[in-house]
């Protein structure tokens, strides 16, 4: 992704994507530092962990209950 | 008498029950300090003084009433100015919140007030606790009671710095990555993160949903459990909030450590990452000390420490964008260099690398419950460097992940920094100490037999009047 953000424009497009050409224009160089940061890939999951037999917190209807 | 700017909880309880102090003395002698020598270390935004003596002669008359309420009864604190107070800002030390009024108490503030402490004022932070210490906000950061020109750590500084300084004894800070812990290590104090939902996080201005946690901070171990049993308990109107009674933590404080079972997370601070020799060789000399006292240590292995770190930002940068996204958009420059440069990643987290980080946040539970099935506690270092320059920001930028804090905000179980000695003669060493989900009363009952022992917490800085103002 890095070789991606040394264009100018990718950086600009990927900017306008989230509204905010206003950073970008004021803040370039903490722009392109910050979509570095964000874009970078996560760590694998730990030995003996799926993404498809582990989900993320399962949603819970019954939370909700009180609010009816 | 005890000197009244060091005054303990505990004990300044014990002698406003007995009418020895006056809550007006007390924090009357507090507030003449705070005006004398605060502009050295810049721990307060706002200072309350007349509600705070209104407050303190209430208390002060139920007393002799015999109405005592408890033991933060007449007691003074400070809270971070990212809870709410009526009437009040809740700035979060930012301009873009200055016009900000709170139009109810934050839940913690409200037990608070029904216990009849008394609210010194608002505290410092970093910009809406993150970011770091800027000088390009309406409000300088705060000082390092112990070297002013160093960092006093964050997000809740000013917590720790009015601690340290001998402002208040009690304070209230918020955890999201370190922020409770961060500076208690930093300032030589205490810092609890407690279990995620111990303490309500309503009327709490949100860094993330998830990894938030409210802290209770001190000098002193006893202090710190009395505090969190003041402002632990269920909120209905908090989502996040447990539906369960905290333990109780003052019954079994003093029962020591023999026979405890405690693991050694060494791989994080001599395999995952550089740690500062200091750091390492007190942690070792504390362990030595907890086996001394009878408890039986031993080293665990847990995931790697950057995959913890991955996680905690991971999920850290997607949640606060998403808070701030409307400002970040709209008025950028309004924010701290610091706080834009931690807030702008989440624009860029994919919803798929989210959901991954919430996968991994639920593997890495488990794995730490697996860990702590053997075991009545762990520890491990809570900063692996040592604090750098206040002003130089690419320093602290590079050692804000150079930490084992947040591994403890992912698993959302209880970990305390104690106070582990001094690096250099003054600058404050730590470690954490860390326990089961809801299991405070061990972990207080550790740190409290670690720091009868070596009263490392009991060291003061020297304090001097205020000589020149500090940006």
């Amino acid at each position: 992704m890095s070789d991606a953000l040394k264009n100018p424009e990718f950086l600009q497009w990927l900017c306008e994507q989230h509204s905010l050409e206003r950073a970008l224009k004021l803040f370039p160089d903490g722009m392109k530092a910050a979509a570095e940061r964000g874009l970078r890939p996560l760590g694998d999951l730990p030995p003996g962990n799926s993404p498809l037999t582990h989900p993320a917190p399962v949603f819970d209807p019954s939370r909700f209950e009180r609010d009816r | 008498m005890t000197d009244l700017a060091y005054l303990s909880i505990a004990e300044g309880s014990r002698l406003l029950r007995a009418r020895k102090l006056s809550p007006v003395e007390w924090t009357r002698a507090l507030l003449d300090r705070i005006a004398a020598i605060d502009a050295n270390y810049n721990a307060f935004l706002a200072v309350t003084a007349d509600q705070a003596l209104a407050q303190a002669k209430a208390a002060e008359a139920e007393i002799a009433k015999g109405q005592w309420r408890g033991p933060m009864h007449g007691v003074p604190y400070a809270a971070k100015d990212i809870f709410d107070v009526e009437g009040m800002a809740t700035t979060c030390h930012s301009k873009i919140r200055m016009k900000h009024r709170a139009a109810a108490d934050a839940f913690v503030i409200r037990k608070l007030r029904e216990t009849g402490a008394v609210l010194l004022g608002k505290v410092a932070l970093h910009e809406f606790a993150t970011g770091g210490p800027a000088f390009d906000l309406p409000w300088p950061p705060a000082r390092n009671p112990w070297n002013r020109d160093l960092h006093p750590g964050g997000s809740s500084s000013g917590s720790a710095v009015a601690l340290a300084a001998g402002f208040a004894p009690a304070a209230l800070g918020t955890d999201t990555g370190g922020s409770v812990r961060n500076p208690a290590t930093c300032c030589g104090v205490i810092g609890m993160k407690p279990t995620y939902g111990a303490v309500s996080l309503g009327g709490v201005f949100p860094l993330t949903f998830s990894l938030d946690h409210v802290g209770p901070m001190t000098r002193d171990v006893e202090d710190n459990a009395i505090l969190f049993h003041a402002i632990a308990g269920h909120d209905p109107d908090d989502p996040t909030s447990a539906q369960r009674e905290a333990g109780d933590c003052l019954a079994g404080l003093k029962r020591g450590v023999k026979g405890l079972r405690i693991g050694v997370i060494e791989h994080f601070y001599k395999e995952d990452a550089p740690a500062d020799p200091d750091q390492v060789r007190a942690i070792e000399r504390a362990v030595g000390v907890l086996r001394e006292l009878g408890a039986e240590p031993r080293p665990i292995r847990l995931s790697p420490l950057a995959l913890w770190t991955d996680c905690n930002r991971t999920i850290h940068q997607a949640e606060a964008y998403a808070i701030h996204e409307r400002d970040v958009r709209e008025r950028p420059e309004d924010f701290a260099q610091l706080t834009r440069n931690r807030l702008l990643p989440g624009a860029f987290v994919s919803a798929a690398k989210y959901i991954k980080a919430q996968q991994l946040r639920a593997a890495l539970c488990r794995e730490f419950s697996e860990a702590m099935r053997e075991l009545d506690a762990a520890v491990t270092l809570s900063s692996l460097l040592l604090p750098c320059r206040i002003d130089d920001p690419a320093a602290i930028a590079s050692t804000y992940d150079q930490q084992c804090r947040l591994v403890f905000n992912v698993t959302g179980t209880p970990a305390i920094s104690v106070p582990t000695g001094f690096a250099h003669g003054n600058l404050p060493l730590a470690m954490q100490i860390a326990g089961r989900a809801f299991d405070e009363p061990m972990v207080y009952r550790i740190a409290h037999a670690y720091c009868a022992a070596t009263g490392f917490a009991d060291q003061r800085p020297l304090i001097k009047a205020a000589e020149r103002a500090v940006a």
